[in-house]
């Protein structure tokens, strides 16, 4: 009685031309015949087969697209889970059955066997183990027994070459899966059960209960050196006693199942807004570019310790920049040292396009501590301005151009006076405006509003220190 | 036709059972035993039936690895009945041939540019250009891409899924775009090289997806500054094969929103992955980005493996183990790489008009090539800037318009050579033999040639450096 989900002549294997329209690719007694059938019959029972996407793995089994009349993707070598997550994720209303061997699943894939179980997402893995490699030729396997002679464990598998690997009980341990059973082929009543095991499984996802495992002991009479009655003798009284039969995970009839997997929405005002565009103008303060500074391109870096707001502020001024209508842009240090650390931004404002990034020689230096003083004042071209935190710096480090307008506005301690340390970059910003002129004070106060519209009740105080910082700063030049 | 009784007898079809005899032991009531004569179309020895004694329990059945050795006996004569004999073998079932739903692309209204970084813009003209579907693994510094979808894709009903490393993202969008999805990642160079060996099965087995790869220091885990050290990755490594993919190296935020766009276009237009290289400072760089005046609600391909009956019948595979079907396979993707080659090369020719000194950058090199290019004019250098927006296929049909005025070409990268080897082989299929020559102001490590450095070299070459 064969499923009609098998296709009726197997036009893929070899064109479909003499047997080989009939038979499959396995050698004489191979239990992955048998495995494909149940799941056959499970999809049949279960009036899935349309939606049905079958993954076939690396391994004797790669061929299953010759027999299953599915829609079928064949993966990379382990890869067939997360393959699976594709599929799904693409389309939920879809049926996706991983079908993989030992090699594929307990070796090389394991990363993609524990993190698609733990996802939970609705798919069926049908693991088929017969405890060595097969398509290769008989090499050890995960799950080759100790004892067990391969051709890369001649003299047997010892615990040198590590211990066989029990996928049903360690993905069982995991928290995402509904339902994980361990059957066997070796006769009519295990057949029997594997047969209903795999029909629960696939049931999981078409109910979208969540993820299911099978694994499925399995003769390789070829390999195992055995005849076909031999091996199924060998899966029972030796192989089954490592790998106990048995349902190890049940939670079947517990909770609402794997929560809906959506399907996208491609409404053009609901994107817009995603992607955070508006129709609204952004006002201008400006009479024109601040050519008093450069009569095209500014450059400006920040810098201090990570958490000293440098960042915000450069943010600040190009979006202030670019409200005005010219280009600017800002880059950061990054990494590790900007969670701790240093932590600078170069940023330029440009009449037409900004060019060059980084600011290797800035028109203004804003320097949060001591260090960073030290380090870039020298940098600044001459003529330029150079702005520090005067109540962390006390002596100002010695290399700093002859001709820059040295400026120094207790940023800190401003922020601290008014209660809210965080808005020491806003001083700062407020500094900058006071000092260069860059743009107007309202040009940079509408950035900060905007930056801030979701926090209204601390506008005020960034209002307050941007208003201070400036005045101290004018007071200076 | 024949009719199935209730409770079936089998009959075996010599030629198709292998003789396992696993539906020996299945019977208990003796019916079928072990043959003992060789079939002469197998070489193989086919069990036995006799019905004598049988009950129809049907345990033989699910005992028989093969799909058609062992058929249910039709209730009617099938005396002499073989596995060749009518109604026994029906063709497969008709299906229509699926029939794509073409996209749609939907105008948008205008709009003010944004303020974003360069991560982020590519993950907006991603959403713009219909994808739904990412997948990735962190890395500095093109995770703010992953970070950003995470959040919006939500909102439009998206997927984001966070993947247990970067060989598992490259297989889940092997699935998504498998199921005609538009599908992408963002990654950074040592996540980039740990998915070619998926990318090289998307070429293989023709799945359409986008990558956009952040280039950072290299070798090893380097450093998470700039580099451009990727390119022989993405033009000539794609994995194991004969692969191949489309390069793109956008220079600006702007380019990274619109590049991205265009990439998914590319990459369904082709049936074949594209690359989207940027580099560190790309990545993280915030500046002014338009947004376009359209968006695209992606249609369903004809080949998606979807999941439904429309699309039954069709498969993603990259195997063949026929030499001749794979050498045809490999001719057909060829003429594919023949086709992008001669299509879908772009640059951008920037004061190339007059210019016998001709810079040839990309990515962010490329803006400081340009503000060179800017300085040196002033100094009344007539340098240009051959700007490649193509690195596989090198754009070297517009390189050659400019090629014959050029008496120098400079090529300024963040890598030893991997753009100059590209110009170098382009030229060299082109036919030219002896160009202009070639020098090149180089840095690595996560440093891009300053400005500075650019204009230093061309002064050299010129003679004209105080």
């Amino acid at each position: 009685m064969t499923s009609t989900v098998f296709y009726r002549r197997f036009e893929r294997h070899a064109h479909g031309e003499g047997i080989n329209a009939h038979t499959t690719t396995y050698c004489p007694g191979c239990g992955h015949g048998l495995v494909q059938k149940y799941l056959a019959d499970a999809i049949d029972e279960l009036g899935v087969q349309d939606r049905t996407v079958l993954i076939s793995p690396v391994g004797c089994a790669v061929f299953m697209y010759y027999y299953f009349d599915v829609g079928n993707s064949q993966a990379a070598h382990g890869r067939a889970p997360a393959v699976a997550v594709g599929h799904k994720t693409a389309n939920p209303e879809s049926i996706v059955i991983s079908y993989q061997g030992d090699g594929d699943l307990a070796s090389i894939g394991l990363a993609e066997i524990v993190s698609t179980a733990q996802l939970g997402i609705p798919i069926t893995v049908i693991f088929v183990n017969n405890a060595i490699y097969g398509m290769t030729g008989g090499q050890m396997a995960p799950t080759t027994l100790i004892g067990q002679t391969t051709t890369t464990t001649p003299g047997g598998r010892s615990t040198l070459a590590g211990h066989p690997l029990k996928m049903a009980e360690l993905i069982a341990g995991l928290d995402g899966p509904v339902f994980v059973e361990r059957v066997a082929l070796y006769d009519n009543r295990r057949r029997t059960h594997a047969k209903r095991s795999i029909n629960k499984a696939l049931e999981q996802q078409v109910t979208g209960k969540g993820f299911a495992f099978v694994e499925v002991l399995s003769e390789c009479p070829v390999h195992l050196g055995l005849d076909p009655e031999d091996a199924e003798s060998w899966v029972r009284d030796t192989m089954s006693r490592t790998f106990p039969l048995g349902v190890k995970k049940d939670v079947t009839a517990d909770g609402a199942g794997f929560p809906p997997i959506p399907m996208p929405r491609f409404d053009s005002d609901e994107a817009l807004r995603t992607v955070g565009a508006t129709s609204e103008h952004p006002p201008r303060f400006a009479t024109g570019f601040p050519s008093h500074v450069d009569p095209e391109d500014i450059s400006i870096k920040l810098a201090g310790s990570g958490g000293d707001g440098a960042q915000t502020a450069a943010l600040l001024i190009t979006r202030a920049a670019i409200n005005e209508g010219y280009d600017s842009t800002h880059i950061p240090s990054y990494g590790p040292e900007s969670r701790g650390g240093t932590s600078f931004a170069d940023v330029h404002v440009a009449l037409e396009e900004v060019l060059s990034p980084e600011a290797p020689h800035p028109h203004v230096l804003v320097a949060f501590n001591t260090p960073s003083l030290a380090r870039f004042g020298p940098t600044v071209r001459p003529g330029g301005t150079v702005l520090y935190d005067s109540s962390v710096t006390g002596a100002v480090p010695a290399g700093l151009p002859d001709d820059v307008t040295l400026v120094g506005v207790p940023f800190a301690s401003v922020a601290q006076d008014l209660g809210t340390p965080l808005v020491k970059s806003v001083v700062a910003l407020g500094a900058l405006q006071g000092a260069t002129t860059l743009f107007p004070a309202e040009t940079f106060l509408t950035a900060i509003r905007a930056a801030l519209k979701d926090k209204p009740a601390v506008i005020g105080a960034n209002e307050q220190a941007f208003a201070t910082g400036a005045a101290l700063a004018r007071a200076q030049v | 036709m024949t009719r199935v009784l209730e409770r079936p007898k089998p009959f075996v079809i010599p030629e198709l059972c292998k003789g396992c005899g696993r539906c020996v032991s299945s019977c208990v009531k003796g019916c079928i035993s072990p043959g003992n004569g060789i079939n002469a179309e197998t070489g193989l020895i086919p069990i036995v039936v006799d019905l004598t004694d049988c009950n129809g329990c049907a345990l033989c059945f699910d005992a028989c690895p093969e799909p058609y050795a062992l058929q249910p006996l039709p209730d009617g004569d099938i005396a002499g009945a073989s596995g060749t004999a009518p109604g026994l073998f029906p063709e497969n079932a008709v299906l229509p041939a699926p029939q794509p739903r073409p996209d749609v692309t939907v105008p948008l209204p205008e709009r003010e540019p944004l303020i974003v970084k360069g991560t982020y813009a590519a993950a907006l003209g991603a959403i713009l250009a219909g994808c739904r579907h990412v997948f990735g693994y962190p890395i500095t510094p093109s995770t703010e891409g992953a970070e950003l979808m995470a959040k919006v894709l939500p909102e439009l009903d998206g997927i984001f899924v966070q993947a247990v490393s970067e060989v598992a993202t490259v297989n889940m969008m092997y699935g998504a775009g498998g199921a005609g999805k538009r599908c992408m990642t963002f990654t950074s160079s040592p996540g980039f090289s740990l998915m070619l060996e998926g990318i090289s099965y998307m070429v293989g087995a023709e799945v359409p997806a986008v990558f956009v790869d952040v280039m950072r220091g290299g070798p090893g885990l380097g450093n998470i500054a700039p580099e451009q050290a990727d390119v022989k990755l993405a033009c000539r490594g794609l994995g194991h094969g004969n692969t191949h993919a489309l390069v793109l190296a956008p220079a600006t935020p702007q380019e990274m929103l619109d590049l991205t766009m265009l990439a998914f276009d590319l990459a369904f237009k082709y049936r074949n992955p594209v690359v989207i290289l940027g580099d560190g400072f790309l990545g993280q760089i915030t500046g002014k980005v338009r947004l376009p005046r359209h968006m695209v609600e992606p249609g369903v391909p004809d080949w998606a493996v979807v999941g439904d009956r429309t699309h039954r019948r069709n498969l993603i595979c990259s195997i063949n183990l026929d030499e001749a079907d794979l050498e045809i396979h490999n001719m057909h993707l060829v003429g594919k790489y023949r086709r992008m080659a001669a299509e879908e090369q772009r640059a951008d020719l920037h004061r190339c008009d007059d210019a016998d000194t001709l810079l040839v950058a990309c990515n962010t090199p490329s803006q400081l090539a340009k503000g060179a290019v800017k300085e040196l004019r002033d100094r009344g250098v007539k340098v240009g800037l051959f700007r490649p927006i193509t690195l596989w296929p090198f754009p070297i049909d517009a390189l050659l318009t400019v090629l014959d005025r050029v008496r120098r070409v400079i090529v300024v990268e963040a890598s030893d050579g991997q753009i100059e080897d590209e110009l170098r082989l382009a030229l060299s299929h082109a036919g030219v033999h002896a160009p202009p020559p070639i020098s090149h102001v180089r840095r690595m490590g996560g440093i891009l040639p300053s400005q500075a450095e650019i204009v230093e070299h061309v002064s050299k070459l010129d003679g004209v450096l105080r």
